[in-house]
């Protein structure tokens, strides 16, 4: 499952990994821990979500620093490195900081006792925060700009994103889907009761109806003055500019933490990313496995659990409320629960994850909160469509319904915005 | 960002999400809320008591993701600083 064997370089020392996988991927087959240290208070991180959004994972590939090692490919000599950390993200000096302000680091108060302290106070500050270094070499490409005209652009290229561009383009509306993944998917490529399998069907069956899918393709912005709206797609080498009749946001959720104590110790991962790692790449990712769940991901936690089992796995799984804490500094070692310590190599947080509809905001979509289906879920009527006209949205942005009802949703509103 | 600071910024008299965003800092980082913003939402309406519904998040701008400068430089709607010297 995990392709053609390439060689990285991962902090000087060569890491055997797959061209097929991303260079998050290839570092936890290789057992590497710690990647970069918190802005503030330099706690230890690594790897979160996996899906390109969270700031666990970044990391200096190529001398170009800030880059999401889940989102990078293995490609053969890809040098990359630890950031902002001194010496190193496992040994960080820094770290004191987290010691030293042990009951939270309020900068507004910070010094501000005496002007010449708090002028020391903040040159210390001013070396410590901040995010890597700046690049060996000035950027030598010049990217393109591209720009599409379509009937239907569908931002996200998840289960309910591709269902929907099939549904629109079979009825002969040109489509174009962003995706920011390395390939398109979404949670698909994450739940044994789906697959990669299922992942490439859903992805070539809407290509073969016509849409054109854009992976490493972010939306970065929705620009209304400009010509009746713009929205502005970065890739590694260009920058999009769509204009389109018909908007539909099927962005998903981001993969979440949950609030209990230690929920960001080094291993704390999201279940999620546990299950891309195991359904995508054929990874596992730890020998004994705790997943601290809420009711409402009960379902996905389960269908995980029977996925890592199968893979050889031991799995404890544990609810929310019974969590008191979690062991281990630079890895985890145990969970702490109410009815006991339990010794785990691997934490799987299942969380409800959270609609990603802040850039349908941009575009006016009324949102809501509701913690009950992750966070501010986007309003649509029975049709899917937005408070904003010409704008419509589907899947797990409307709040969590699962990959399966997530595919059926989008099939539903793509239906709706085809005879629209 | 801790669920400390979050208590602290409550008690501090700061109890809307764009207040709190402001006094701790929380979702300007990397991730831009992606992470913390549902969770710091739902957090808050359990200390304050507020209904979720009447909480908003803070304002969504471009751009949604780290962004590297060189991809908007060949832009053709970019604006070039060029253009505002008399001199040309």
């Amino acid at each position: 499952m995990r392709g053609e064997a390439v060689e990285v370089r991962i902090a000087d020392t060569s890491v055997r990994a797959f061209a097929d996988e991303s260079i998050a991927a290839a570092l936890v087959a290789s057992g590497a821990h710690v990647l970069s240290r918190s802005l503030k208070y330099h706690r230890p991180r690594t790897f979160f979500c996996l899906e390109g959004h969270c700031s666990g994972c970044l990391v200096r590939i190529g001398g170009v620093p800030n880059l999401r090692a889940c989102q990078a490919p293995c490609l053969a000599g890809t040098e990359v490195m630890g950031q902002n950390a001194f010496p190193s993200a496992e040994v960080d000096l820094l770290g004191a900081v987290d010691f030293v302000f042990s009951r939270g680091l309020d900068h507004h108060t910070l010094m501000t006792g005496s002007s010449m302290l708090n002028r020391l106070a903040n040159k210390v500050v001013r070396q410590l925060s901040g995010l890597g270094k700046l690049p060996d070499v000035a950027a030598s490409q010049h990217p393109e700009v591209q720009r599409y005209d379509v009937d239907v652009c569908v931002i996200g290229g998840g289960p309910a994103g591709l269902e929907a561009a099939n549904q629109v383009a079979r009825a002969g509306r040109s489509t174009v889907v962003v995706d920011d993944q390395l390939r398109p998917g979404g949670s698909l490529r994450t739940d044994p009761r789906a697959g990669r399998a299922l992942a490439e069907a859903t992805w070539r069956a809407a290509t073969s109806a016509g849409a054109a899918v854009l992976s490493r393709s972010t939306a970065i912005g929705f620009f209304p003055e400009d010509d009746g709206g713009v929205l502005a797609v970065a890739a590694p080498d260009r920058l999009y500019r769509i204009y389109a009749k018909q908007w539909i946001w099927a962005t998903g959720g981001y993969a979440a933490n949950l609030p209990f104590p230690d929920n960001d110790r080094p291993g704390v991962i999201a279940a999620r990313a546990v299950g891309r790692l195991l359904v995508d790449h054929g990874i596992l990712a730890g020998d004994r496995v705790c997943v601290i769940e809420v009711p409402r991901m009960v379902d996905a936690a389960s269908a995980l659990a029977a996925g890592l089992v199968e893979a050889g796995a031991e799995v404890h799984r544990v609810a929310l409320d019974r969590v008191e804490g979690v062991r281990g500094r630079s890895w985890t070692s145990a969970v702490d629960t109410a009815d006991g310590k339990y010794d785990c190599d691997l934490v799987a947080v299942a969380a409800i994850p959270a609609p990603a509809s802040e850039g349908a905001r941009q575009q006016g979509c009324q949102v809501v909160l509701d913690p009950t289906v992750g966070g501010f879920k986007i309003v649509v009527d029975d049709l899917g469509r937005t408070s904003t006209p010409n704008v419509w949205a589907c899947g797990d942005v409307c709040g969590y319904l699962g990959p399966a009802a997530s595919a059926a949703d989008g099939a539903r509103v793509g239906a709706n915005v085809a005879a629209s | 960002m801790t669920l400390s600071d979050l208590e602290h910024s409550v008690s501090r008299g700061y109890q809307d999400i764009e207040e709190v965003k402001r006094y701790t800092g929380f979702g300007t980082g990397p991730c831009q809320g992606k992470e913390c913003l549902a969770l710091v939402a739902s957090e808050l309406a359990r200390l304050t008591g507020q209904p979720p519904s009447t909480i908003k998040p803070f304002t969504s701008r471009p751009p949604l993701a780290p962004t590297p400068l060189r991809l908007l430089a060949r832009d053709p709607g970019a604006h070039r600083f060029d253009d505002d010297r008399e001199d040309g």
